[in-house]
């Protein structure tokens, strides 16, 4: 290993090891955690019954001689939405707050300026923050997402197959990559800021333009969502006839389309609803056709990063190597 | 003495911005309510037309129209969502501020080397942002009348006039209980943004989680003004369900959809009774407040973590 990774490994050891020592980042953590195994839990109690409902199907037809049983269209991992969506709004905070406490901590202890001045680059500060909190997400992620899938197991009465275990994992691999670029939004806009609490209302009024407002207005504007139970389900309209009607609302529909694109949660949403099975027209699709159906996703779960890695490496290189400024 | 205690915290709010900030924000978001109403007006007239179109080409009849029920202020119902999801958060900013801004700024410490009690001092700053967020409603109280006028094309009339009224102060009631949460979070805690965070944290709990609990709304679902029924029929819910009128935010969206009637009716006596766990929080909170002030150290300054 050389020196480099070195100093990038311990930074990120050091960050890992603040963090887990943040008694709001704990106090956080439990709520995520505790909301997700409760909002699977109660998903999984109906779907025991319907587990239990299709299995005396396929006992009564294989006793009747029955020779094609239809395939069950229960799938345990849609049983995980409350995981994705608790994971989209509260997991954002934590990452904000983790971005937030990498840059205050450093700065109330006066170590970031110290870290400045020592032989360390700026590209080897943020890899090395970045590193630490990928792996408190990581973290976070997979306790998450084992509590979920244990509770769909032991209470749905189901457990996941390989296949089902590979898209789990990607859907998992998602989530880090969402709450990493808001890790970045909390310690970009942090060590922007002379008041390391204004950073923080920063990151979160972004975390609200990003996570709740531009998706809600998107859903909000789709002609379907217009009357409860459908807009065109109560005009007796089939997929068809709804096809043929939005033609003719195409520049509407564009700009809603195009408000819902701007959103980087709604691209997380859609890519992990795919994958753990939450809506009914891919759970018949294969991963490679999954992936193939996704790639508008995969590309802006690619470039958000990408953007927010590099303006993480940009506030780390002005950083001043002298203490200037308000440490709130 | 209040009304000193309650003046120099508007007059500080204003110097910050943070008046005019809250003020912006609210606002725009009234006027976002009133185009995002408009807009499903237009939607549903012409997927309507469409559909009566396509569906005589084919022969069919035509369907009933599912606009005719709907009623003149409910092109405001996003307002029901944007309340307690931005009205809230900038509330908790505003609680926060009014108590954080005394502890760095040594205004509390000066305060009290006065013969200021620290009930008088809570008074003031409960009446400060009671005030603050008055203003700001009544602001958004014209901009959604305008907006009533312009997408209906007739004028409000007085009763509709009588009913965002009643919409306002219910909102301003739901706001000043999070103003509350914002200065609890100050007062028990040791830093600024922890202060911050654990009121997020609570406006997470009470905005998301307990719905879920109670009703079984999804998160995500908690953010569309027209939500699909969900089946609480499990055993778990008829045991949470018992606390759903205890759901503040729930009891706020049922309230506001009867004022604004885009909910079924019911009796009056239950809808008002609908707003009594939302009074009575903000009875207990002013209550927190106050033991959580008559304890607190001004000479202690509030810092990161």
């Amino acid at each position: 290993m050389n020196d480099s990774a070195r100093r990038i490994l311990t930074l990120a050891k050091h960050e890992y090891r603040a963090a887990v020592r943040s008694r709001i980042l704990s106090v956080l953590l439990g709520i995520l955690v505790s909301v997700t195994a409760v909002s699977v839990f109660i998903a999984s109690v109906d779907y025991r019954s319907q587990v239990a409902d299709y299995r005396a199907y396929v006992a009564s037809a294989q006793a009747g001689g029955v020779q094609r049983i239809a395939p069950s269209p229960l799938r345990p991992l849609s049983l995980l939405r409350g995981a994705t969506e608790y994971l989209e709004i509260i997991g954002a905070v934590i990452a904000i707050t983790l971005g937030y406490l990498t840059i205050a901590r450093e700065r109330t202890n006066r170590t970031l300026t110290l870290l400045r001045s020592r032989p360390v680059t700026a590209g080897e500060l943020a890899g090395g923050s970045l590193l630490g909190a990928v792996g408190i997400i990581s973290t976070l992620v997979v306790v998450t997402g084992t509590a979920g899938v244990l509770l769909a197991g032991l209470v749905g009465n189901d457990w996941i197959n390989a296949a089902q275990a590979v898209r789990l994992g990607l859907a998992a691999v998602s989530a880090v990559i969402y709450m990493m670029v808001f890790y970045c939004v909390g310690a970009v806009a942090t060590a922007r800021s002379k008041v390391a609490a204004s950073g923080l209302m920063i990151a979160l009024g972004i975390w609200l333009l990003v996570v709740l407002i531009i998706p809600q207005l998107g859903d909000t504007l789709d002609a379907d969502n217009q009357i409860p139970g459908g807009l065109f389900k109560a005009l007796g309209l089939n997929r068809e006839g709804e096809t043929q009607i939005l033609s003719h609302f195409h520049t509407y529909e564009t700009t809603r389309v195009g408000i819902e694109e701007a959103s980087f949660a709604k691209h997380y949403e859609r890519f992990s609803f795919a994958m753990t099975d939450v809506l009914d027209k891919y759970r018949e699709y294969s991963l490679s056709q999954l992936l193939h159906e996704k790639w508008h996703d995969i590309a802006w779960l690619v470039v958000y990063p990408l953007l927010a890695l590099a303006a993480l490496w940009q506030s780390f290189r002005h950083q001043p190597t002298i203490p200037t400024g308000d440490l709130q | 003495m209040i009304t000193t205690i309650a003046s120099h915290q508007i007059l500080a709010l204003r110097r910050q911005r943070v008046f005019i900030a809250l003020l912006g924000i609210l606002l725009a978001m009234t006027a976002l309510a009133g185009v995002l109403g408009w807009s499903s007006h237009r939607t549903i007239v012409g997927v309507y037309g469409e559909a009566t179109r396509l569906l005589a080409a084919q022969g069919q009849p035509a369907p009933a129209n599912p606009f005719t029920l709907k009623p003149t202020l409910a092109l405001l119902s996003n307002m029901v969502i944007y309340i307690p999801l931005i009205g809230a958060l900038l509330a908790l900013v505003l609680g926060h501020l009014s108590i954080a801004d005394d502890e760095a700024g040594g205004v509390g410490r000066l305060v009290f080397s006065r013969r200021v009690s620290r009930n008088t001092y809570l008074a003031g700053k409960v009446t400060g942002a009671a005030a603050v967020l008055a203003v700001i409603l009544a602001s958004s109280l014209v901009v959604s009348a305008t907006s009533v006028w312009i997408v209906n094309r007739t004028v409000p009339t007085i009763a509709e006039l009588g009913r965002l009224g009643l919409f306002y102060g219910l909102s301003w009631l739901y706001l000043l209980a999070f103003a509350l949460i914002g200065m609890i979070a100050v007062l028990a805690t040791r830093s600024k943004p922890i202060a911050l965070l654990s009121a997020m944290g609570a406006w997470l709990v009470i905005t998301f989680v307990i719905p879920q609990f109670t009703s079984g709304l999804r998160p995500t679902a908690s953010l569309n003004p027209i939500i699909d029924p969900v089946s609480t029929s499990q055993t778990f819910f008829k045991v949470t369900s018992k606390a759903r009128p205890f759901s503040v935010v729930e009891q706020y969206k049922t309230v506001s959809g009867r004022i604004l009637e885009t909910a079924p009716s019911e009796p009056m006596a239950q809808t008002i009774a609908r707003t009594l766990p939302l009074a009575l929080l903000a009875i207990v909170l002013i209550a927190i407040a106050a033991v959580l002030l008559s304890h607190h150290d001004f000479s202690r300054g509030a810092g990161d973590e």
